[in-house]
């Protein structure tokens, strides 16, 4: 089993309670985003120290949720800072962007870190359409065109021309190009069965960012497998990824508290503003295929269940170590994969309790789970 | 005088001059390309070390003329590792950006960096308007919104909407906001009449880049002050920025040699299929505006020859620091007093000018160049403040 | 599109209007100017739109009505007239000097209006603030970004004279509006704040504080247009009401190819 360390850069410092989109930014203290850009670099480099293989950022716009409006900036960073760890950018929101420029940003990552990029391509949630003023209905149609794209600018030995749907070059040859052959290696990631079927159609890695039940998920994973081996891949266990998050103390009833209090800052504080932009996006466009249109309502529901609930489902880890251990067991079990995303940094939990919790990870954890 | 760094992170393991647009990348190997971020990397945090005040990243896309397609993922990583220098990003090309991002992105490095983004707003040499497939046409007019729209994303406390030209937004308050108040300081280009006007509109630092020669320079500023008036502000030493080629040895020939073959190769090797692509846009289409422009900068730029001089009547002219270390010191006083100008940007690793050469350089400015000049055009910057 | 010119019968006399297109009701509050038939975003909204425009008394070469000589009672006026020729509650735009009178509206009768756009809207300029300037060639640089535009039809010097006199009827010589600003919290109407970006008449300050203060409002630069928004960018100014218009808070939304759809089913609606 593989680990990656995920974290999203919220603004922390700003406690009220919103509903506003876009969240206004007089809200933001920039000399406060200063120390919380560095304590966060540092935090997330401490994660190779750790042991996890993976560290990842993506990509947020115009809220406190996440202070990485273009991670690819952040991820540079990291490089620079470590030697081993992959580099996950999960990822660029690519129907919004130019998909040439996500080829050499993402080209630039992996020279720069001598190939430890993960490349995510990644379709985004709902408000960031409203952000960056892109139609949601557009959204498959530019996350497939952008993709062939990006892996085409990466693997063209000629120049070369694209005349599409939505994007248009008449002469393309990237520099630098990127250093891992045939390219870097894709994640997508996907809570609908159309997303699950493209991320199978380009050979991808599939993520599970949202662990709602087994069920679900297992169902999603399978359609990522039967459309992989329908375009000639067949997905090994490694393939696979599913999001956890992780709440770690010596006390049991300390990490569930601690991630209590955490998920209801994320809920009032972080996710206020987004809730008001998706419900626009959701009501009225095709950003999901009519069958996920109620499902994604019930799942934002899910800020409203409690960590005992979560813990019942199993699609959560929180509690002791050893506790952690067996919680990690029961969902490879249940799911088969080969790499799980951690999230630590949930809402407001201050990061001092975050690097006790890695610690406990890496000495308490890691060595029994590694095997899996 | 203070100084910025250039460098462009040039591509050097080509020794083919290729006339091709774009440059085919078969030829960028990626294991070399590890090799050179590394280097290129450590020197441009040395270079704070050698005591530039600004270090600067720019954009240009698809030939190994300069490996930042995306300049500001350098900017970041030099705002996270060095303390004290400006990061100058000069810059982002803005015609063929969405400035929301290039708003977004300066915000990050402004915070990553506690405040020392200089926010270079630049219209992009020609060619790279090919490589994104935007009309050069629209240039200017892109370019005068994508200012506005920027800086109203700075400065806006409130949420709000864009209804423009070129650009649309119905909410934008961006996440995070620069922490300078009530502005990053802007460098822009006053390299053409029409670029000139809209750097002075918005304040900005003058860059003056490829000289002809000193009347060039001394008439570019005079035009750029006119302007500036017409706005209702006096531009002082501080607001120009002369970009010069330089190189520092033990001897004036192996300065001359080392800078002489470096300028070879970047004409020769790196600038080809520029030179070709940018052919194509500066005579058919109509980047410039009028035909007197075209032409001037269809001699400078379709020629690369730094302003259409030779190596030799650029040395003549005083545009280049290139010798021992008390001839580049004296060469900065000679610029200094013809142009008034408390600012320069040095451009050292030039072509492949190897980079062991370029860190001696740096080591010169540090220890001989930089205290003997350092106080040029100080008190009179002062006095403008 | 035609306009027909009617007359209300209101208890405070008779007000003229101007009535014109097919659609839900959209009472438009003109500006200092007086009422412009020949705009085009009002023409075009008439297309989706019944738009009723009131001749402010005093406006136009109307006479002043007896008891109202303020904004407050410019807004009292309005609500009568949606209560009396529209029958009920209708969407408001109003423009400059209407502005002002649709955020006293907004306060006083909010019951009556559903959305409300407000465009580039007097009444609220800080103290300081560069005023309108007296020069004609300085106040029609403050005015319009691409004078050119300007139609020949414009109304005869007098007129356009005699109704910036008139606006003084109903506020005496101060900028800011403090008894409304006190009040626009209280503002339940989702609205919309248009502002162009190279307005010389009215400061950046005077959106930013209704955006600021105004509970569920939007505020959208419109780029490359001074105060006279409707005649340096028509089409801008069109296209961003409809939308709001349409599709209330959806219009932050950019519905691609569902647009003409949704639009459709709007309209049926």
């Amino acid at each position: 089993m593989k680990f990656a360390y995920f974290h999203l850069m919220p603004y922390t410092e700003s406690p009220e309670h919103t509903q506003d989109w876009p969240v206004p930014n007089k809200r933001f203290d920039p000399r406060t985003g200063e120390k919380l850009y560095n304590a966060y670099l540092d935090n997330m480099v401490y994660a190779e120290e750790c042991g996890f293989d993976w560290v990842g950022c993506n990509e947020h716009h115009m809220s406190p949720f996440g202070m990485m409006s273009n991670p690819n900036l952040i991820g540079a960073s990291l490089i620079q800072r470590t030697t081993r760890i992959k580099i996950a950018m999960v990822g660029n929101l690519i129907p919004l962007l130019n998909p040439l420029r996500v080829a050499e940003e993402y080209a630039m990552l992996d020279v720069l870190s001598g190939g430890r990029l993960v490349a995510g391509m990644f379709r985004g949630i709902p408000h960031e359409y409203v952000a960056y003023n892109m139609a949601p209905s557009e959204s498959y149609g530019r996350l497939i065109e952008a993709t062939q794209l990006i892996i085409k600018a990466w693997t063209e030995p000629e120049p070369f021309g694209w005349e599409g749907e939505y994007y248009q070059y008449r002469a393309v040859s990237i520099w630098p190009r990127p250093i891992q052959q045939p390219h870097p290696r894709i994640i997508m990631s996907g809570s609908s069965p159309r997303s699950a079927e493209i991320a199978g159609r380009f050979g991808a890695m599939f993520g599970i960012a949202q662990l709602k039940t087994f069920d679900d998920a297992r169902n999603l994973i399978d359609i990522y497998r039967e459309s992989a081996k329908a375009h000639g891949f067949d997905p090994k266990p490694e393939d696979v990824l599913v999001s956890l998050t992780l709440s770690l103390a010596e006390d049991a009833d300390e990490a569930k508290e601690t991630l209590t209090n955490g998920r209801r800052f994320f809920a009032e504080v972080l996710g206020g503003g987004l809730r008001t932009a998706q419900k626009l996006v959701l009501q009225k466009t095709r950003y999901y295929g009519d069958e996920m249109k109620g499902k994604f309502v019930d799942a934002r529901k899910s800020a409203q269940i409690s960590v005992d609930d979560l813990l019942d489902q199993g699609t959560i880890l929180c509690g002791t170590p050893k506790m952690v251990v067996d919680q990690l067991k029961h969902v490879h079990a249940a799911m088969g994969h080969g790499v799980t995303n951690i999230n630590m940094k949930v809402g407001n939990i201050p990061d001092e309790t975050i690097y006790k919790g890695m610690d406990l990870f890496k000495d308490q954890v890691l060595p029994h789970v590694r095997d899996l | 005088m203070r100084y910025s760094y250039t460098h462009h992170m040039p591509y050097t393991d080509i020794d083919r001059a290729g006339q091709d647009w774009p440059v085919p990348n078969k030829q960028f190997d990626p294991q070399k390309g590890v090799k050179m971020f590394k280097a290129y990397i450590k020197d441009k945090i040395y270079a704070e070390q050698a005591g530039f005040d600004w270090i600067g990243c720019n954009e240009h896309h698809m030939s190994p003329y300069g490996l930042m397609p995306n300049p500001n993922l350098v900017g970041a990583v030099l705002a996270h590792q060095t303390t004290k220098a400006g990061i100058l990003q000069s810059g982002n090309i803005l015609p063929i950006a969405n400035p929301i991002r290039v708003a977004e992105e300066y915000a990050m490095i402004d915070v990553l960096s506690g405040g020392r983004l200089i926010a270079g707003f630049m219209r992009g040499i020609p060619h790279e308007y090919i490589a994104y497939n935007e009309p050069p046409s629209e240039s200017y007019s892109r370019m005068n919104e994508a200012v506005e729209l920027i800086k109203k994303c700075w400065t806006e406390t409130e949420p709000f909407g864009w209804e423009g030209e070129h650009y649309q937004f119905r909410a934008v308050s961006i996440w995070p906001k620069p922490v300078q108040q009530p502005l990053p300081p802007i460098l822009m280009s006053a390299a053409s009449e029409q670029s000139a006007k809209l750097a002075a509109k918005h304040r900005a630092i003058a860059g003056l880049l490829a000289l002809s020669d000193m009347d060039d320079g001394r008439r570019s500023m005079e035009r750029y002050r006119t302007f500036a008036r017409e706005y209702g502000w006096e531009p002082g030493p501080l607001d120009f920025t002369v970009g010069l080629n330089c190189c520092i040895a033990p001897t004036k020939d192996e300065a001359i040699k080392i800078l002489k073959s470096g300028q070879e190769y970047f004409f020769g090797v790196l600038g080809g299929g520029i030179r070709t692509a940018q052919k194509l846009v500066v005579q058919k289409t109509r980047y410039y505006q009028d035909q007197k422009t075209a032409k001037e900068q269809a001699k400078k730029f379709v020629n690369m020859r730094m302003g259409g001089l030779s190596f030799e009547e650029k040395m003549e002219c005083g545009l280049m620091i290139c010798g021992t270390p008390d001839m580049a010191i004296e060469q900065i006083h000679t610029v200094h007093k013809e142009l008034g100008n408390a600012r320069i940007g040095l451009s050292i690793k030039i072509g492949n000018v190897l980079d062991e050469h370029v860190t001696r350089t740096l080591d010169y400015l540090r220890d001989e160049v930089f205290p003997a000049t350092r106080h040029l055009g100080e008190e009179e910057a002062q006095a403008a403040q | 599109m035609t306009f027909q010119e009617k007359e209300a019968k209101l208890s405070a006399g008779a007000v003229k209007y101007f009535v014109g297109g097919d659609g839900p009701p959209v009472l438009y509050l003109h500006s200092g100017g007086g009422v412009r038939l020949a705009s085009k975003p009002i023409n075009d909204w008439a297309e989706s739109f019944k738009i009723f425009m009131p001749v402010t008394p005093g406006f136009d070469g109307t006479p002043f009505l007896d008891g109202v000589d303020s904004m407050q009672g410019l807004a009292d006026l309005a609500g009568e007239f949606i209560d009396t020729v529209i029958g009920g509650p209708c969407d408001v735009i109003g423009y400059s000097f209407g502005g002002w009178t649709a955020a006293w509206l907004a306060v006083l009768h909010g019951g009556k209006i559903g959305q409300m756009v407000l465009e580039g809207p007097a009444g609220f300029r800080p103290d300081g603030a560069v005023g309108l300037a007296s020069d004609p060639a300085e106040f029609v640089k403050q005015m319009y970004a691409h004078p050119e535009k300007i139609p020949e039809d414009g109304k005869p010097e007098e007129t356009v004279a005699h109704n910036r006199k008139a606006m003084g009827h109903y506020h005496d010589a101060s900028p800011m509006d403090k008894a409304l600003v006190a009040r626009l919290g209280e503002i339940e109407t989702l609205t919309l704040i248009l502002h162009g970006t190279e307005d010389g008449a009215i400061p950046e300050e005077s959106p930013r504080l209704l955006k600021s203060l105004i509970p569920r409002s939007f505020l959208v630069y419109v780029y490359d247009a001074a105060h006279v928004m409707e005649i340096d960018q028509p089409e801008r100014v069109s296209l961003l009401v409809r939308d709001f218009l349409t599709r209330a808070e959806g219009f932050l939304v950019n519905w691609g190819d569902e647009a003409a759809g949704l639009d459709a089913a709007a309209a049926t609606a």
